[in-house]
């Protein structure tokens, strides 16, 4: 029985502040060490200040991962020595005096099976490090602190993964879900990572560290996979180790150093009051959460009736749901969803392209409008979508300067049907013997039209000219 | 009875070095020796506690810009970096 | 003019024009250059010092609204960050960090127009009792100048009791402002645990350690505190003192109310006759000003000097572990050198106390040996807090003298560890519970000061002033020989 854990780690980017001082949580913008300060430097004499909405985020985050949260959280120190931590330890989370981590046991639903979640914890993360010179006269370690103390939510699953293609299925929810709460933003480089743990048939448990995205995580797991079966067909012990992945060659790689077994010491953050969490305030963050992609999803079924795969695509990104919501009334809903999901989708499939996007709420219900009421068709308003998503001009100025509007008049679109007839000789030959082939033409008009002639007045026209 | 063994690999974890400090050994030693005492006292029901704040009582959520300068401070070299040893 | 006097008595002749703050700043910087070298007390002088008060006595002279100091000279502990100074805590590995911010204690003092004279020597880190341990050389005792002045503010109580300031800022964590107090007869107050901030103090053990005022009276010490108490944003562990005023009521007196007298503090074999006799006389003090007396029991405290170096070596242990002159520290070239070993070879500017402190502080933690030493000490702790909470539901105060012996010889006592770590013995209790505690100088006997120690509820400093004060009134002391 193969058996996956996960230790993820997301950033609470969406945060003003670091976890413990006033400089950026999203440090991404800024030269090295330029967003310090004697806090989260580490400076002698400088004192660790708690962020309140840090604490909410990360309760937030337990609640939504179905996970228990305790009346007091505190903080504790990781002691080691290491470049990236200004004061060589961490500030941390740990359930030594009972159950204080923000987060306790909860679970994920995926695919029908449920993973469970064993803690969530709120910590801060490190610095970055910068490994240069290529022999070892010439190697230094460069040491940029900016990211030191942004926010870091931890969340530790059970080994209950049966296979890597299911950690990519619950790191897809779970980005989801982080994105959909407002407190973190998964897409960012750097901004979610995980390690693993890995054991088959009941044997070793090997974690694996020093993964840096989703992408690798994969790949390592398939590589850790393969190598402990291959070990297990030729009756070898798995080792119960810790290996890093080695991104260069692909492959993991044992990391035992007997040189220092480490100890981290921990005890209580003393410069950190336990904080208290009453049963109120969880009231009032669980009321304040946005509603769940899950509950979401439900009501687009059963509200409006919306197509099960439609309502799956819908509810699990914002930037659909958002639209979908504020474009929609009462009668539309289903031809806005599928507006969105057969063709605003194809345009706009990246995070990238959502943030430069211009198209609006108000846009996608124009066009809905403009489709009901015979004024373009499906064609046209996919053409002018992606010029909306482009320069964001008002809908009714797009369909003009275009020139979209449906062409219904009969005797115009016979000119063109006579047109096409003469074109495609053989195609009208196929159309008589086998009429299901008949698209084809219609499909030229359409081509010829630019999408805009009526397709089912189209297509009557064309059957009794093909009758004559 | 304290093993002047496990001393020196503590030392080591705490980046100690004792070559010219092997005098401490022996003095650390007589202090953990006094600190058996905590063994003769009855501590069954004892409870660990600490201050504590309300959730209201944090700091809020702002960003506060530092002093750009503080890097230069600081021990800092070329574009601002900090510059460790190298690692192994 | 008098070097020798109060804080109050300062401003109010500064206020009548007896005297500007200049005159006196100077005065007092010459007395520093006449016994300093003698003494050793500061580590660093304020070189603005003579610029500061000339300021304030413009802004006395047009009429402009002054804080509430009016330009008294103050010393301030080197573990304490000012801007621009060297902030060393007597440290080799810090002999050339200058801090980059202030502390917020020195800020409000600023803000009132307090002048800062310099900083001050300490026991390297604030760990030691005698000052011995600072790698710049001891502090001297300025009633005797072969005996030492306590620890580890032992730069901060010489200053002050030596006339080279009017007041200094020193550092709590086991007795470190009240025992040097003790051995340089001036008064040294450890507040409640968070009615201080610690911002811009470097820390050694965080969960116990307060900034404590020293000053030559009572009154001087409610005003100082006064001054720089009260919550801070910049420090999480700091609690509402709702504003209050220490020096109101302060002449209240104590009658009626209730004295405990710590058994474990007043009989153990530690103590000198001398500091017994003195004891004695103090409750009868206490008695004649209408208070009650009586014995109490706190049993955990023989274990309380094991449970409080546990803790706080697993603390500094900590808190040193950023000093790895990488981002801060002294010049030496990283070139050649791999990271676990440079590490190594810059900490052993460390002195042998903290080198010794640090070994322990990771051993007594460790997975291995946690539950033997650190949980219990944590244990410890929370059972003497029940004790000294069912205590004050009897008592106003716990009195018992603060040192168990008078100062002793330079180097007498700096090579058996033991001997030296009791010492704290009557200290710890207040660091470990939190609990306010003041040392007021009460004797001086063949020439040596003898302290007394009172101990009151979390908040209660208004009280214990009252208390300190009422006792101060008691005592008669010589002026320094200095």
């Amino acid at each position: 029985m193969t058996k996956i854990g996960l230790e993820i780690h997301c950033q609470l980017t969406k945060l003003e502040s670091k976890l413990f001082c006033s400089c950026k949580a999203n440090y991404r913008e800024f030269e090295p060490n330029h967003n310090i300060c004697p806090v989260c430097m580490g400076l002698p004499g400088s004192l660790p200040r708690l962020n309140q909405k840090a604490v909410e985020s990360a309760t937030s985050i337990a609640m939504a991962l179905n996970c228990t949260t305790p009346e007091k959280i505190a903080f504790f120190r990781k002691n080691y020595f290491y470049p990236d931590l200004p004061k060589n330890f961490q500030i941390t989370q740990l359930n030594v005096y009972g159950d204080m981590s923000v987060g306790g046991e909860g679970y994920v639903d995926v695919e029908g099976k449920k993973i469970k979640i064993r803690r969530i914890q709120l910590e801060e993360d490190p610095g970055r490090l910068i490994y240069e010179g290529a022999s070892e006269r010439t190697k230094i370690t460069l040491v940029d602190y900016n990211r030191a103390g942004t926010p870091l939510v931890e969340i530790v699953t059970d080994p209950d993964f049966e296979n890597p293609r299911q950690v990519r299925v619950f790191l897809n929810i779970l980005s989801d879900l982080l994105e959909n709460l407002g407190v973190a933003e998964p897409g960012l480089e750097g901004a979610m990572r995980a390690d693993g743990n890995v054991s088959i048939e009941g044997g070793n448990k090997v974690e694996i560290k020093n993964i840096g995205s989703f992408h690798d995580l994969e790949k390592a797991l398939h590589f850790e996979l393969t190598r402990q079966q291959s070990l297990s067909e030729r009756d070898i012990e798995i080792a119960m180790e810790t290996r890093h992945w080695d991104d260069r060659r692909k492959i993991t790689i044992s990391s035992r150093s007997k040189e220092e077994d480490q100890d981290y010491r921990y005890f209580l953050e003393n410069d950190i009051p336990w904080v208290k969490i009453n049963q109120e305030t969880r009231n009032v963050l669980k009321e304040k959460m946005p509603e769940s992609i899950g509950s979401k999803r439900e009501r687009y079924v059963e509200k409006y009736d919306i197509a099960p795969q439609v309502a799956d695509i819908l509810s699990s990104d914002k930037y659909y749901s958002k639209l979908f919501e504020n474009a929609h009334d009462e009668s539309n809903a289903k031809d806005i969803a599928n507006l969105i999901t057969t063709d605003l989708l194809g345009f706009i499939d990246t995070k990238e392209k959502q943030q430069n996007s211009k198209i609006t709420s108000q846009h996608l219900s124009d066009l809905v409008d403009a489709m009901n009421s015979k004024a373009i068709t499906r064609n046209s308003a996919k053409v002018a979508l992606q010029e909306i998503i482009k320069s964001g001009k008002n809908t009714k100025d797009v369909l003009q300067e275009m020139d979209l509007g449906q062409v219904s008049d009969s005797s115009e679109i016979d000119m063109i049907i006579s047109q096409i007839f003469e074109e495609e000789k053989q195609a009208v030959i196929d159309a008589k013997e086998r009429p299901e082939t008949v698209n084809f033409l219609v499909g030229k008009v359409m081509q010829k039209t630019k999408g805009k002639a009526d397709p089912v007045k189209t297509l009557e026209l064309i059957k009794s000219k093909l009758d004559q | 009875m304290v093993d002047e063994e496990e001393i020196i690999r503590v030392a080591k974890l705490m980046k100690i070095d004792l070559e010219d400090h092997s005098e401490h050994v022996g003095r650390v030693k007589k202090m953990l020796e006094y600190f058996d005492i905590l063994d003769q006292i009855d501590l069954s029901s004892e409870e660990i506690t600490s201050q504590e704040k309300s959730l209201a009582e944090l700091r809020k959520d702002e960003f506060i810009p530092h002093d750009k300068k503080l890097i230069e401070s600081l021990k800092n070299f070329r574009e601002h970096y900090v510059r460790a040893p190298k690692m192994n | 003019m008098n070097l020798n006097t109060s804080i109050l008595q300062y401003i109010e002749d500064v206020k009548s024009g007896t005297f500007t703050t200049e005159e006196f700043v100077t005065e007092t910087l010459q007395r520093i250059k006449d016994v300093d070298e003698k003494v050793h007390a500061y580590l660093s002088l304020n070189d603005s010092a003579i610029n500061d008060a000339k300021l304030i006595d413009k802004k006395i002279a047009s009429g402009e609204k002054v804080g509430q100091c009016y330009g008294f000279p103050i010393s301030i502990k080197d573990n304490i960050c000012i801007t621009g100074t060297k902030t060393t805590c007597a440290s080799k590995i810090l002999e050339n960090f200058v801090a980059p911010y202030t502390a917020t204690v020195v800020n409000r003092l600023q803000d009132e127009d307090a002048v800062i004279t310099g900083k001050t020597n300490l026991d390297e880190f604030a760990m030691g009792l005698t000052t011995e341990f600072s790698a710049f050389g001891a502090t001297k005792n300025p009633w005797n100048l072969d005996y030492v002045p306590g620890g580890s503010s032992g730069g901060s109580a010489a200053s002050v009791a030596a006339n080279e300031c009017l007041a200094s800022l020193g550092s709590d964590t086991g007795g470190s402002v009240r025992n040097p107090a003790s051995f340089c007869s001036v008064v040294g107050l450890k507040p409640t645990y968070g009615l201080i901030s610690r911002y811009g103090l470097i820390s050694y053990a965080n969960s116990i350690e307060q900034i404590g005022p020293m000053t030559k009276t009572v009154k001087d010490s409610a005003f100082l505190l006064n001054v720089i108490a009260g919550q801070d944003a910049n420090d999480d562990t700091t609690i509402d003192n709702k504003n209050s005023n220490y020096l109101e009521n302060i002449e209240n007196g104590i009658e009626g109310k209730k004295i405990g007298i710590i058994k474990e503090m007043t009989t153990s074999d530690g103590l000198s006759s001398e500091v017994s006799n003195s004891t004695k006389e103090a409750i009868h003090d206490f008695e004649s000003l209408g208070a009650s007396c009586d014995e109490v029991s706190l049993p955990t405290i023989p274990y309380t000097v094991a449970a409080y170096y546990t803790i706080t070596s697993t603390e500094a242990g900590s808190n040193l572990a950023r000093y790895d002159n990488i981002r801060y520290g002294y010049e030496m070239e990283s070139e050649g050198y791999e990271y676990n070993s440079y590490i190594s070879k810059s900490r052993t500017k460390f002195g042998p106390e903290v080198t010794r402190r640090i070994i322990l502080g990771g051993f007594v933690p460790s997975a291995g040996h946690a539950g033997k030493y650190f949980l219990k000490a944590l244990k410890v702790k929370s059972k003497l807090i029940s004790e000294i909470n069912s205590s004050f539901k009897k008592f106003d105060y716990l009195i018992a003298p603060t040192a168990p012996v008078q100062p002793f010889k330079s180097g007498e006592k700096i090579d058996d560890p033991v001997t030296l770590m009791l010492l704290d013995y009557n200290t710890v209790t207040a660091n470990l519970t939190g609990k306010p505690a003041i040392s007021i100088p009460y004797r001086v006997s063949n020439g040596l000061p003898i302290g007394m120690q009172i101990m009151a509820n979390t908040l209660e400093e208004k009280s214990l002033f009252q208390a300190a004060y009422a006792l101060e009134t008691k005592t008669k002391l010589p002026e320094v020989p200095l």
